[in-house]
């Protein structure tokens, strides 16, 4: 059987933990409830022939005061970067946390996800930020656990990029910049 | 994955339950099980010791407390039923901590799983009605500094680091479940009751949680059942957490809780880690 650990990773408040629940679960919760510590998820993905578990690792995010221990990502065959599209900070962070994760874990493939899309009204990322990105060689997604937009296609790429299918970082047609 | 594990720190534990004031039977259990395979260098004339390092064996330590549900005899019997039967299952299972990369890792964590299973199965094969009887399960398998935790039902764990206590549990009632779907208001739940009723028991329906904590030195944690948190405020637990030994902690937890009115049975276990 082949498993592949998953740590989503990114500030807190960002919607990690509403992510996995929506890709695991199916369901969606407003309420909001820091992580401590991580929280481990399982899921079967069908990748044509092949059958890969997920092991979500959903990682207490990053405080003002708290940095996400190393320990956790250790290990990691693949990072999911979170970021909330309303608040732009938590995207600027991304390019430090990808560091932070390099030095646990490598080279591993990676993915951001700017989630929150159903809150366009109040969107904060603009074109030139998810060049930015893209730039850096991330491959980036609009992602909202609220309604599911992206978030079983978000998991099944970074599943198939730990196979080592390809996965161009520079095929981003499904990233719409904010209007 | 444990890389990292070094030379175990010394970690002081204790246990204790009571009845409390109001009940006539204490349907809680719990358990503090130490573990280890010891390799002894009884004899050498090696300069070179640092293969003790590689063949060193960390100490692992289960513990884990459970508040049962359906009746005073069907409570402590659900209870006690579920914590022998993973006691047993982690004894029986332990070899597979000996070795760290991540896929024995996740095998590791499924055990555990596992071993909450069984006390599941134990039950059900019991009790073969629906609605018999049921335990809450809050379980942390720590392997020095990392602590493994499979959570079933409203017994709560936490960890104090630095003043700060944090709650690494999420309850699962009824009331958490629907206020988090959003299908119910807090003030709903709270008057219909439904905090008190359990969306995930051992004997019931089970669905447990898996999670990870990184412990530091001088951390302590605790596991326990809810007849000490809705008695005792986090700034007095986390009070009582930040002095004296791990017995003594157990023993101020308890009599706060009673203090407080003792309503129901209260059973807590507190480690500490310190060098």
């Amino acid at each position: 059987m082949i498993q592949k650990k998953i740590c989503m990773v990114g500030v807190y408040g960002t919607g990690k933990t509403s992510l996995v629940q929506r890709y695991v679960q199916s369901i969606f919760s407003a309420k909001y409830h820091s992580t401590v510590g991580v929280k481990v998820d399982r899921k079967e993905v069908n990748l044509g022939a092949t059958t890969v578990t997920l092991l979500l690792w959903d990682v207490e995010g990053r405080t003002a005061d708290h940095e996400i221990p190393t320990s956790y990502l250790r290990g990691a065959h693949a990072m999911f970067f979170v970021a909330d599209g309303t608040r732009r900070e938590t995207v600027d962070a991304l390019f430090d946390l990808r560091e932070h994760a390099r030095a646990a874990a490598g080279d591993v493939p990676s993915i951001v996800a700017l989630n929150k899309n159903d809150l366009q009204d109040q969107w904060r990322i603009g074109p030139s930020d998810t060049s930015k990105l893209i730039t850096a060689g991330v491959h980036v997604v609009r992602t909202s656990a609220k309604t599911g937009e992206g978030v079983e296609d978000s998991f099944r790429w970074l599943a198939n990029a730990t196979l080592g299918e390809p996965a161009s970082p520079t095929d981003q047609s499904q990233v719409r910049h904010a209007r | 994955m444990l890389a990292e594990a070094r030379a175990p720190t010394r970690v002081d534990i204790a246990g204790l339950s009571n009845v409390g004031k109001v009940r006539s039977a204490n349907e809680d259990h719990f358990a503090v099980m130490a573990m280890r395979k010891a390799v002894e260098l009884r004899a050498t004339n090696l300069q070179e010791l640092t293969l003790l390092d590689r063949v060193r064996r960390p100490e692992v330590h289960l513990l884990v407390v459970a508040d049962g549900v359906g009746g005073a005899s069907g409570g402590k019997l659900a209870s006690g039923v579920a914590v022998r039967a993973v006691v047993e299952y982690v004894a029986e299972a332990i070899g597979c901590v000996q070795d760290f990369d991540v896929d024995h890792e996740q095998a590791f964590l499924d055990q555990l799983s596992r071993a909450v299973e069984r006390g599941h199965e134990r039950l059900k094969e019991m009790f073969q009605t629906q609605g018999g009887p049921a335990t809450t399960l809050t379980m942390v398998t720590l392997v020095w500094p990392r602590a493994y935790v499979v959570h079933v039902g409203d017994s709560r764990g936490y960890y104090l680091r630095q003043g700060v206590l944090r709650q690494f549990t999420r309850d699962q009632t009824m009331g958490d479940y629907l206020v988090d779907i959003g299908a119910v208001t807090e003030q709903h739940a709270q008057k219909a009751g439904l905090y008190n009723v359990l969306s995930s028991a051992v004997g019931g329906d089970l669905v447990p949680t898996v999670g990870v904590v990184d412990l530091s030195d001088g951390d302590a944690l605790l596991l326990c059942t809810d007849g000490l948190t809705k008695h005792v405020k986090d700034d007095r637990i986390a009070a009582i957490l930040s002095s004296g030994s791990a017995e003594a902690a157990t023993q101020s937890l308890i009599d706060a809780a009673l203090a407080g009115g003792g309503t129901d049975n209260v059973t807590v276990i507190v480690a500490k880690a310190g060098d």
